[in-house]
């Protein structure tokens, strides 16, 4: 808990006043949090609270979609990521991302992880080498080792999430943001995943949307409470689950919404 | 409200935990009132009531641990499901001191040593803070609790007081030794029983604050 705290004063990533609207729907309004280096910060709230939408701002997936109007700033080490002169591929490579569903490449387990180093022009004679250390750092070299050619799609559901993870791994990102990541998953998977999210911290700085309350509770530092686009309370798990500042919060965790 | 039996669930585990209170009351009282009367029916009768007390704790400790283990409390919830664990550990004490004071009037042969004034009072005390620490949990007041719980001075310092007195009565008359020996177990009682309603003030401080305070 203290290194947690003395970790604030290191923030990887500031978010500003960031504002965002899909047309004429504002989706966030007007968000400012500092997200401290090596820990891991949950998001949580309701359906269409705006914490994925959140989420994809901090690598510029929204981007992607039509419409979309933002305002605000997000800061990464202090470079605003919305800059001019900010190439978004790069940036993704820095801020990665894995998603709610797992999506394997219909290719081998070997050639999904290679995918992202041989796109950003890693030598060849280092791939095996980069992909066996990303397969490690997911926690599922073990069960692939011998199998490297097959393809990716006849893993399990929780195996191609941790491929999809080691896919992340493997171009070196500092950041890495879930979207949800074990809502499809069974328990254990579920456990080998929070596992291996509390591990990475060491080296990676960790956003994660889950509406598993109690995941948010296990594996995180930080606790965000959105609410109607709103970041109603921000602050440290323990605090958010102990003792929260907010009704709102309070009656969101406790179930007593609706 | 979506979680509906959930809250039932944690309502009827507050109303298990203030019947229990109401019993120790009950009991408490009771064994007093035998003491001082030296009634002993009225303390079979109290004595009998410990398998009362001893269903309704199973039944507070297997609600909170379906509680645990089904529903995963957070926030307020979970202060409550913890303090009311604690609390009616407190409660059981409680019991079993006044079980202890319920005893007495069978060893009384011969009939007090001294007429029980400052011991009444220390009664009285004890009885007001068992009570009101009880509404403070009702209520969640953690002024109440600190209130009641400051109380427990005035009971160390009558504890004190009677506790010289008998000493000297002891050295100046070893006939009333054995006799006068009760009368030093039941202050020393009173004495732990106001302790245990300063724990469940404790409680109440943190299910209201979230704080844990030392109020003892």
């Amino acid at each position: 808990m203290t290194e947690a705290v003395q970790n604030v004063s290191q923030s990887q990533i500031e978010v500003e006043n960031l504002n965002l609207w899909y047309g004429e729907k504002q989706a966030l309004k007007n968000i400012s949090m500092q997200i401290s280096k090596n820990s891991v910060t949950a998001l949580i709230g309701p359906s269409g609270c705006g914490k994925s939408t959140f989420i994809r701002c901090l690598n510029r997936m929204n981007d992607l979609i039509k419409n979309c109007r933002i305002e605000g700033r997000v800061l990464i080490e202090g470079k605003d990521i919305y800059g001019p002169d900010v190439d978004a591929v790069d940036l993704r490579k820095n801020v990665g991302m894995v998603f709610q569903k797992p999506n394997p490449f219909p290719m081998s387990i070997y050639d999904n992880i290679a995918y992202g180093p041989r796109i950003h022009g890693a030598n060849k004679k280092d791939l095996d080498g980069i992909v066996e250390q990303a397969l490690r750092s997911a926690a599922i070299w073990e069960e692939t080792s011998d199998r490297l050619k097959s393809p990716a799609l006849s893993l399990s559901g929780g195996q191609q999430q941790r491929l999809c993870i080691a896919r992340t791994l493997a171009v070196k990102p500092r950041i890495i943001l879930f979207d949800e990541p074990t809502s499809a998953l069974d328990p254990i998977s579920t456990s080998r995943i929070e596992e291996l999210i509390m591990n990475l911290k060491k080296d990676y700085t960790i956003v994660i949307v889950t509406h598993n309350m109690q995941q948010a509770a296990r594996i995180s530092d930080y606790t965000g409470f959105f609410l109607m686009g709103e970041l109603i309370e921000f602050g440290q798990t323990r605090q958010i689950f102990h003792n929260p500042q907010e009704r709102s919060t309070e009656d969101y965790i406790t179930g007593r919404f609706g | 409200m979506v979680r509906e039996r959930y809250f039932q669930q944690l309502d009827l585990l507050k109303k298990c935990v203030l019947s229990f209170g109401e019993l120790a009351e009950l009991i408490f009282r009771d064994s007093m009132s035998s003491v001082i009367d030296l009634d002993i029916s009225l303390a079979e009768k109290t004595l009998a009531l410990e398998f009362e007390a001893d269903k309704l704790e199973g039944r507070i400790e297997a609600s909170v641990f379906d509680l645990l283990a089904l529903q995963q409390p957070m926030a307020s919830d979970l202060r409550l499901v913890v303090s009311t664990l604690k609390i009616s550990a407190d409660l059981r004490r409680v019991v079993g001191l006044s079980m202890n004071i319920a005893k007495i009037p069978g060893r009384m042969e011969g009939g007090h040593v001294k007429p029980l004034i400052d011991t009444g009072k220390m009664a009285n005390i004890v009885a007001f803070m068992l009570e009101n620490s009880l509404r403070a949990f009702e209520t969640q007041d953690a002024q109440l609790a600190r209130e009641v719980a400051a109380r427990d001075e005035e009971v160390d310092k009558l504890f004190y007081a009677v506790w010289v007195e008998l000493i000297e009565m002891m050295a100046k008359d070893t006939s009333i030794i054995s006799r006068a020996t009760n009368l030093l177990f039941l202050i020393r009682y009173l004495e732990r029983i106001a302790d245990h309603c300063c724990n469940i003030c404790e409680s109440v401080v943190y299910l209201v604050t979230a704080k844990k305070v030392t109020l003892n």
